[in-house]
C-alpha cells in the first residue's frame, strides 16, 4: 500500500439481519488518496451511510478489509479502534449528537481531554479558535442542547476537527445548514484537504457540494457505480 | 491523562440533572435506611425478649437433682426373674442441696465463659399474716452476686435491694405475693418451713419482675439468714446460677463441666426448650428480615443506575465514537454509581438513626416495657454502609460493561 493512500475498502460486503437478511454492501473496493476530498453520492438506501460508518471503523461486523493510514483495521479491538478513532477519525454525524448536557466548548474540547496530548489550556484556546471559525464563539459557554440545530452541527463539526485527525468524515455534515453556513464548512472542508494533507469522505445529497469535490462515488444498491479510477 | 476528563463527564452528569440524581441518592438512601432500622429495631426486640427471658432464668443452674429413682432396687442387684416383695420402700438418707458448694463454686469461677455466679439457698415455705396463709418460694440469696446476674435491684418497686445484706431480719417480696397477704413495707411476715421451723421477718422492699407466677410467690431473704431459718451449715447451698458471656453457648459450656460436677448442672435450653425455640426462631426471622431489605433495596438501587444509564446509551455511543473506550464508559458510570452510593449512604445512616430514635419514643407500655425497644449497634450500621456500596458498584457496573461492550454504530443507527 503507498504511502499515499489515505484509506484503502477492499470487498467491503456488509448484511443487515433486521427485518431480514438483506445485503446491503455488495463488495466495495476503492482506494482515497491523502488529502483528497471525497463525496459519497447515492439514492436512499444505496448503502452510502452504512458505508461510511464501516469506513470510521465504527461498524466492526462487515466481511472484507479496511486499512487506514496503512493500518489494518479490520480484526482490531473495540478499544484498540476507540484509541485510533480518538486520534485519527473526526466524523461529523447526520443529526449533530452533541452531549447536551455539556456546554458548546466543552463538547469541543472533550476529543482532545480523552487524547490527553495537549494541556488543558492549550484544548481550551484551540477549542475556541475552531468555534471562532464557525461564527459560534458567542455560543462558546451555553450548553449544547440550548443552541439551535445548524449551530450544533457547527459544534459538532469543530469537535470533529480538536484532535487534527487524518481523516475527518462526514454523514451529511451540512444537511441541517443554510447556503451561507453550507460554504463556510465546504471552505474549511477545502482548506483542510488542501493545506493541511487532511482526507476528508463525506456522504452528501448536495450537488453542488458534490460537484466542488475532488471525487464522487457514486453507490447505487451497494454497489459502486461510478468514481472508481 | 486518561482519569480527569472521565471523572469530569461523571460530574457534568451527577450535577444537570440533579433531580434525577437525587432520585438516584434517595433510592440508594431509602434502601440503607430501611436497613438500619429494620436492624436496629429487630435487634433491640430481640435483646428486650432476652431480657425478659432472663429476668428469672440463670444460663446455667447447678442443682441437687435428688435422689435417683429406687423403687425397684432388687432390680438392680439380682438377675431377672427373680421374686420379691418389697412394700412402701422408703429413702432413709439422702443430701439435700448442694455440698461442698465452696470447692463447686471456686471451680465454676476458673471457667473462662463465666460472667457471674450465684449461690442460691431456694426452699418451699409457707407466708403467713394473720390468717392469711400463702405458698411460696423463700429465696436465700448471696445480695451482690444475685443483683449480678439477675439485676434484681431494677425490680424493685419500693425500698433499697441492698437493704438486704445489711439486715437479717429484712425480707423482700414479691408485688403479687404482697397483695395476697395485705403487706406493705415495714409490715410483719411470718415465715413457716417444711420442717415446723418458723419465723417473723420485716418487710423491707417489694419488687415486681412482671412475670406473675414469680411476682405472686418469690420472696428474698439473705442466703445468711436462709440458712439460719433452715438451720443449716454455713457451705450449705440448694442452686448455683451460673451466667456466661454468650447465652447460646450455655449448653457447651454445661455439657463441658458437667462431668466435673458431681450435681445436675443444666443449661437454660435444656430446662426451657420453648425460650431456646422462641429465641431461635426470632434470630432466624432477624435474618430472613435483613436478606428480604437486602434484596429488595439492592434490586431498587439496581433498577435506578439501570435507567440511568439506558437513558444516557446514545450519548455513551457518542462518546465511544468520540474515541472514549469501554473502560473509559465504565469508569465514567462507576464513578457515578459510586457518587451515589456514598451520597446516599451516608444520608441513609442518618436518616435510618433519625427513624430509629423515633420509633424508639414510641410508647409501648406492656411488662416492664415504656417504649418500642431499639438497638443501636455499630454492626448494623457499618454492615448497611457497606451493602450499599456493594450494591451501587454492582448496579452500576453490570450495565456499564454492558454499554461499554456494544458497537457504538447500533445505538447511533437507531
Amino acid at each position: 500500500m503507498s504511502a499515499t493512500i489515505a484509506l484503502r475498502a477492499e470487498n467491503i460486503i456488509k448484511y443487515f439481519d433486521q427485518p431480514e437478511r438483506f445485503q446491503v454492501l455488495k463488495g466495495i473496493s476503492f482506494d482515497v488518496q491523502k488529502g483528497e476530498f471525497l463525496a459519497l453520492v447515492g439514492k436512499s438506501g444505496s448503502g452510502k451511510s452504512t458505508l461510511l460508518y464501516v469506513l470510521s471503523t465504527m461498524d466492526t461486523d462487515y466481511e472484507g478489509g479496511l486499512h487506514v493510514s496503512g493500518e489494518k483495521m479490520t480484526g482490531k479491538t473495540q478499544n484498540e479502534l476507540a484509541a485510533f478513532r480518538n486520534s485519527q477519525i473526526g466524523f461529523v454525524f447526520q443529526f449533530h449528537y452533541l452531549l447536551p448536557e455539556f456546554t458548546a466548548l466543552h463538547n469541543v474540547m472533550l476529543p482532545a481531554l480523552k487524547l490527553g496530548r495537549k494541556s488543558r489550556a492549550q484544548i481550551e484556546e484551540e477549542a475556541m479558535a475552531h468555534l471562532s471559525t464557525l461564527d459560534l464563539r458567542d455560543q462558546a459557554m451555553k450548553a449544547a442542547s440550548k443552541l439551535s440545530g445548524g449551530q450544533q452541527q457547527r459544534v459538532a463539526i469543530a469537535r470533529a476537527l480538536i484532535n487534527e485527525p487524518s481523516i475527518i468524515m462526514g454523514d451529511e455534515p451540512t444537511g441541517n445548514l443554510d447556503s451561507r453556513n453550507t460554504q463556510v464548512v465546504f471552505d474549511i472542508f477545502r482548506g483542510l484537504a488542501r493545506e493541511k494533507g487532511q482526507t476528508i469522505i463525506t456522504v452528501t445529497h448536495d450537488e453542488d457540494f458534490a460537484r466542488n469535490c475532488d471525487r464522487v462515488i457514486e453507490l447505487s444498491d451497494g454497489r459502486v457505480i461510478s468514481g472508481v479510477h | 491523562m486518561k482519569g480527569p476528563v472521565n471523572y469530569e463527564i461523571a460530574f457534568v452528569y451527577l450535577t444537570s440533572k440533579l433531580k434525577q440524581t437525587l432520585v438516584a441518592v434517595m433510592g440508594v438512601t431509602f434502601g440503607i435506611s430501611m436497613y438500619v432500622f429494620m436492624n436496629s429495631f429487630m435487634t433491640g426486640v430481640n435483646d428486650v425478649q432476652t431480657d425478659l427471658a432472663f429476668s428469672a432464668l440463670a444460663h446455667i443452674r447447678v442443682y441437687n437433682d435428688g435422689p435417683a429413682d429406687n423403687t425397684d432396687l432388687v432390680r438392680k442387684v439380682y438377675p431377672e426373674g427373680t421374686l420379691s416383695n418389697i412394700r412402701s420402700a422408703r429413702v432413709i438418707q439422702y443430701t439435700e442441696g448442694i455440698k461442698h458448694s465452696g470447692e463447686i463454686i471456686h471451680f465454676l469461677r476458673q471457667q473462662p465463659e463465666l460472667k457471674a455466679i450465684t449461690p442460691e439457698v431456694n426452699v418451699n415455705v409457707f407466708f403467713r399474716n394473720g390468717a392469711n396463709k400463702v405458698n411460696g418460694t423463700l429465696s436465700g440469696v448471696d445480695v451482690e452476686n444475685e443483683n449480678r446476674v439477675f439485676q434484681s435491684a431494677t425490680y424493685m418497686l419500693e425500698g433499697n435491694w441492698n437493704a438486704l445484706k445489711y439486715r437479717n431480719d429484712g425480707l423482700i417480696l414479691g408485688s403479687g405475693l404482697a397483695a395476697n397477704l395485705s403487706l406493705h413495707v415495714d409490715d410483719n411476715v411470718n415465715v413457716l418451713t417444711a420442717d415446723g421451723n418458723a419465723k417473723t421477718y420485716k418487710v423491707i422492699g417489694i419488687f415486681q419482675t412482671n412475670v406473675t407466677s414469680v411476682d405472686k410467690t418469690k420472696a428474698y431473704l439473705s442466703i445468711g439468714a436462709t440458712r439460719q431459718l433452715l438451720a443449716k451449715n454455713a457451705d450449705y447451698v440448694t442452686d448455683i446460677q451460673v451466667n456466661i458471656g454468650d447465652f447460646h453457648q450455655a449448653e457447651k459450656v454445661a455439657r463441658r463441666i458437667a462431668p466435673i460436677i458431681p450435681y445436675k448442672t443444666e443449661s437454660w435450653q435444656a430446662s426451657n426448650q420453648q425460650l431456646e425455640a422462641g429465641s431461635r426462631l426470632r434470630d432466624i426471622i432477624a435474618v430472613a428480615v435483613s436478606l428480604t431489605i437486602l434484596l429488595v433495596a439492592g434490586f431498587g438501587i439496581y433498577n435506578i443506575m439501570n435507567m440511568t444509564i439506558n437513558e444516557k446509551i446514545r450519548e455513551i455511543a457518542i462518546l465511544k465514537a468520540m474515541g472514549f473506550n469501554g473502560k473509559d464508559i465504565t469508569r465514567i458510570f462507576l464513578t457515578l454509581a459510586m457518587v451515589i452510593g456514598l451520597v446516599g449512604g451516608v444520608i441513609g445512616l442518618l436518616f435510618g438513626y433519625a427513624v430509629s430514635v423515633t420509633v424508639n419514643h414510641i410508647p409501648f407500655r406492656i411488662a416492664s416495657l415504656k417504649y418500642l425497644p431499639m438497638a443501636y449497634r455499630w454492626q448494623d450500621y457499618s454492615m448497611a454502609f457497606c451493602f450499599g456500596l456493594a450494591t451501587t458498584f454492582i448496579a452500576g457496573y453490570m450495565p456499564s460493561r454492558r454499554a461499554s461492550r456494544i458497537d457504538p454504530v447500533i445505538i447511533i443507527r437507531g
